[in-house]
């Protein structure tokens, strides 16, 4: 094979390379996080606690972070579409950690009781301060991890 | 003689309880659904399973609130698109909505039923604030209300812009739905 020809097979796997992380990056769906590794470990008490104190504060440290957060289940809720969402939190708080579950992931999330103890792996997306309805962080695309 | 006086006492109590209790409606888990009108390549949608609202049935004042982070698109990279270009959710990581069920009085909260409910408020989305009025539909049934309404936006009303390269992909017109399923918010008497 000649200079010009292994050049020109260069560049051409080149770009093909490109075409196709280009064609996988644009449909990269939204990581499981079954796999995924947490970026931090918080108890749900410590974790509503610190957003209450000073939320922009608790946003910059865990906005979009996969969190493992543990807990006491106060409630399981199935909305009227089927979607589980776990509230984690103590009975005499009325703040909570409510997590979305994954719809892939939630029959775990069905055989929970309250009172249960369990650490709930997800996406950190907020937190909403209510005096009326009690404040939550909220997580969404949960998994269960364990349950004791 | 002061056992019976005691009793009604409570019983009184406990009737203005119940009445009071009846007033207000709620969820944590309200579906509101984005999609852009037109995107001719692509399915531009996304759904947050996560926002609150709130229903005064005697006033007919209506609150939702949403975490912008929270909207769960198909697609990893257009859910980043979304946050980091368009609506900047680390700056403005809430959304609201303050408004009113102008026509509550045609509402009959304790029959079960379809109504039209004509929804008239203020959305604040990146940091705007704008009027927006819709129909919607109320649906009594079984003592659970279920709330239904579509409400039709310009994204540049909210100082959201499209980058004129993908303007044709991504319309400046996005329809937001609200899918709530309000249950009776019970008195919290701690």
């Amino acid at each position: 094979m000649n200079a010009k020809k292994k050049i020109f097979i260069a560049i051409a796997v080149i770009i093909i390379a490109a075409l196709l992380y280009g064609y996988k990056e644009y449909n990269r769906k939204n990581k499981d996080l079954v796999n995924a590794t947490a970026d931090i470990q918080m108890n749900a008490v410590e974790l509503t606690a610190a957003f209450e104190k000073n939320e922009k504060e608790a946003n910059g440290k865990f906005l979009d972070k996969i969190i493992a957060v543990n807990g006491k289940v106060k409630e399981i809720n199935k909305d009227e579409k089927g979607y589980y969402t776990v509230v984690l939190g103590e009975d005499n708080n009325m703040s909570s950690v409510r997590c979305s579950m994954d719809p892939a992931h939630q029959q775990k999330a069905a055989s929970l009781e309250k009172n249960n103890v369990v650490a709930v792996k997800g996406m950190c997306t907020g937190f909403n301060a209510d005096e009326l309805l009690g404040s939550d962080v909220i997580f969404n695309r949960c998994v269960i991890q364990n349950k004791n | 003689m002061k056992k019976r006086f005691l009793f009604l006492i409570a019983l009184f109590a406990s009737i203005i309880n119940v009445i009071q209790a009846q007033e207000k409606f709620y969820t944590k888990t309200g579906k509101i659904f984005f999609k852009c009108t037109k995107s001719p390549l692509e399915k531009i949608e996304a759904v947050n399973k996560s926002s609150i609202c709130v229903l005064d049935t005697k006033t007919g004042n209506m609150e939702f609130a949403v975490l912008m982070k929270g909207f769960e698109f198909e697609k990893a990279l257009m859910q980043e698109h979304f946050n980091e270009n368009y609506v900047e959710s680390d700056k403005f990581p809430k959304s609201d909505f303050k408004g009113q069920i102008v026509n509550n009085s045609e509402i009959n909260y304790s029959k079960d039923g379809t109504y039209t409910a004509k929804v008239k408020g203020k959305l604040q989305m990146h940091g705007e604030s704008k009027d927006v009025e819709t129909s919607g539909a109320v649906i009594i049934k079984e003592g659970k209300i279920f709330t239904n309404a579509l409400f039709t936006v310009l994204l540049s009303d909210y100082k959201i812009s499209i980058p004129s390269l993908a303007s044709d992909k991504i319309s400046n017109t996005v329809n937001i739905t609200i899918d709530c399923s309000l249950e009776l918010l019970k008195n919290q008497n701690q």
